[in-house]
């Protein structure tokens, strides 16, 4: 399986910012500053359970369900 | 809204002095920076006792900054009319160690205004931190509020004049160490926050691969040791890497921006730096430019796109002012505020989305109607 990291950035920063551009710039440097940059994942990135689980983890820190 | 400052040499002169500058009528709140050579608990109770009723609060300071200066030893304030502020609350986190301090305070927030954190509108409202500047935990601090609301929090670590003792934050009349001041604020002609610092990104990269994130220390950049890593990275033997430091800090990018991490001091083989890294980060090695230039670009692009500067509140890192001031451009940074009704101090560490370093943060009030 790939890209489920990418899917799961996508929607944590989709449900956060609702359309707001500002606002998802702001979890996009969230997302670095805790240590996943989302630029590194892409649809065909290979799942990684560790990343997976910390994405997951990241979710639940910034109030979204995934 | 007002600016005032003080250079006289006691708590009470120094309320005083700035009581009758702010003056006559009553603000809605009051912000201070006040340097250690005043008794923290001293200044926090005149400067409340000037303007009783009000919301009074502030941090100390290693330096501050008026509307054309850079000052030591002084007291700098800035008062919020009605006109200019339409809400503003403040809410105390008195022990920045504890695992529900954030929520807690920003409970705090919610009870007031009957809102969720999360369904505050971030184009009307503006968040401001105040914290101390030696507890070594700004990092989970801002992050979490980060998490919990998308309100733009800024500011600053209070300092204490380089004496790397203690640090307070001012409210209820008190000084706090080991604590945090938040205020929520809802301006009313709208404003701006700039995270401005002054670097050129260059080519040569480091990768955190063992860290102390507790002690915000790498031990290893790259697979190699910490310092020797760096060394290479910018060129020059690891005894003469200290020197390097504040012209060559790293940087984590976003988007092309960097949010700086200023090392602090090679300890063993590996590097402390003034703020945390966590493993597999990728940092840049950065080169300073031009802080004056730099900022004098920012306040200007700011300016042209909200109209009119109603204030600054500039929260400005230590390594910068010591740059400034090494170089002889301490003046020439005043001076860029000369007009704009401005306050600042010089920080421990800044704090913006994240805490970084060697940046200057500010909040941008438009001027009202």
């Amino acid at each position: 399986m790939a890209g489920k990291a990418k899917q799961l950035i996508d929607s944590i920063i989709a449900q956060r910012s609702k359309g707001n551009p500002s606002v998802a710039k702001v979890v996009k440097a969230k997302f670095i500053l805790k240590g996943i940059n989302p630029d590194d994942f892409g649809a065909t990135s290979a799942d990684d359970p560790a990343v997976i689980g910390q994405l997951q983890a990241l979710a639940k820190e910034l109030g979204v369900t995934v | 809204m007002k600016t005032a400052y003080s250079i006289k040499t006691t708590p009470e002169e120094v309320s005083k002095d700035i009581q009758s500058q702010l003056g006559p009528s009553e603000p809605k709140a009051v912000v201070f920076f006040a340097s250690c050579a005043f008794a923290p608990e001293a200044i926090s109770r005149e400067m409340q006792s000037a303007f009783p009723g009000v919301s009074v609060f502030g941090c100390t300071t290693a330096g501050e900054i008026i509307s054309g200066k850079m000052l030591k030893r002084s007291v700098v304030a800035m008062a919020f009319d009605d006109k200019s502020l339409e809400q503003i609350s403040l809410s105390l986190i008195e022990d920045i160690t504890s695992k529900t301090a954030v929520e807690d305070a920003l409970g705090v927030f919610e009870k007031q205004y009957g809102c969720a954190m999360m369904d505050f509108d971030q184009e009307a409202y503006v968040g401001l931190i105040l914290v101390d500047g030696l507890c070594k935990c700004e990092e989970k601090l801002i992050d979490r509020i980060g998490d919990l609301t998308n309100v733009l929090f800024i500011g600053g670590s209070a300092g204490d004049d380089l004496q790397f003792k203690q640090t307070y934050v001012f409210a209820n009349g008190k000084a706090y160490p080991n604590a945090a001041l938040l205020a929520l604020l809802k301006p009313r002609a709208g404003f701006k926050t700039i995270k401005t610092q002054s670097f050129k990104v260059l080519d040569q990269q480091l990768v955190a691969t063992r860290v102390n994130e507790a002690n915000r220390e790498v031990l290893e950049f790259n697979g190699k040791n910490a310092a020797a890593a760096y060394a290479e990275s910018v060129g020059v033997a690891v005894e003469d890497a200290p020197k390097h430091f504040i012209s060559n800090p790293v940087g984590l990018l976003v988007d092309g921006e960097p949010y700086v991490r200023s090392p602090q001091q090679i300890k063993a083989d590996g590097m402390v730096f003034y703020c945390n890294m966590k493993e597999k980060m990728r940092l840049s090695i950065l080169e300073t430019t031009d802080i004056v230039s730099d900022t004098r670009d920012v306040i200007s692009a700011t300016k042209a796109r909200m109209g009119n500067i109603g204030a600054i509140i500039n929260f400005n890192c230590i390594l910068r002012t010591l740059e400034l001031e090494d170089k002889g451009l301490a003046d020439a940074y005043g001076n860029l505020f000369t007009d704009i009704p401005t306050i600042g101090f010089s920080t421990y560490g800044e704090q913006c989305v994240g805490h970084v370093n060697q940046t200057a943060t500010m909040l941008v009030l438009k001027a009202c109607a």
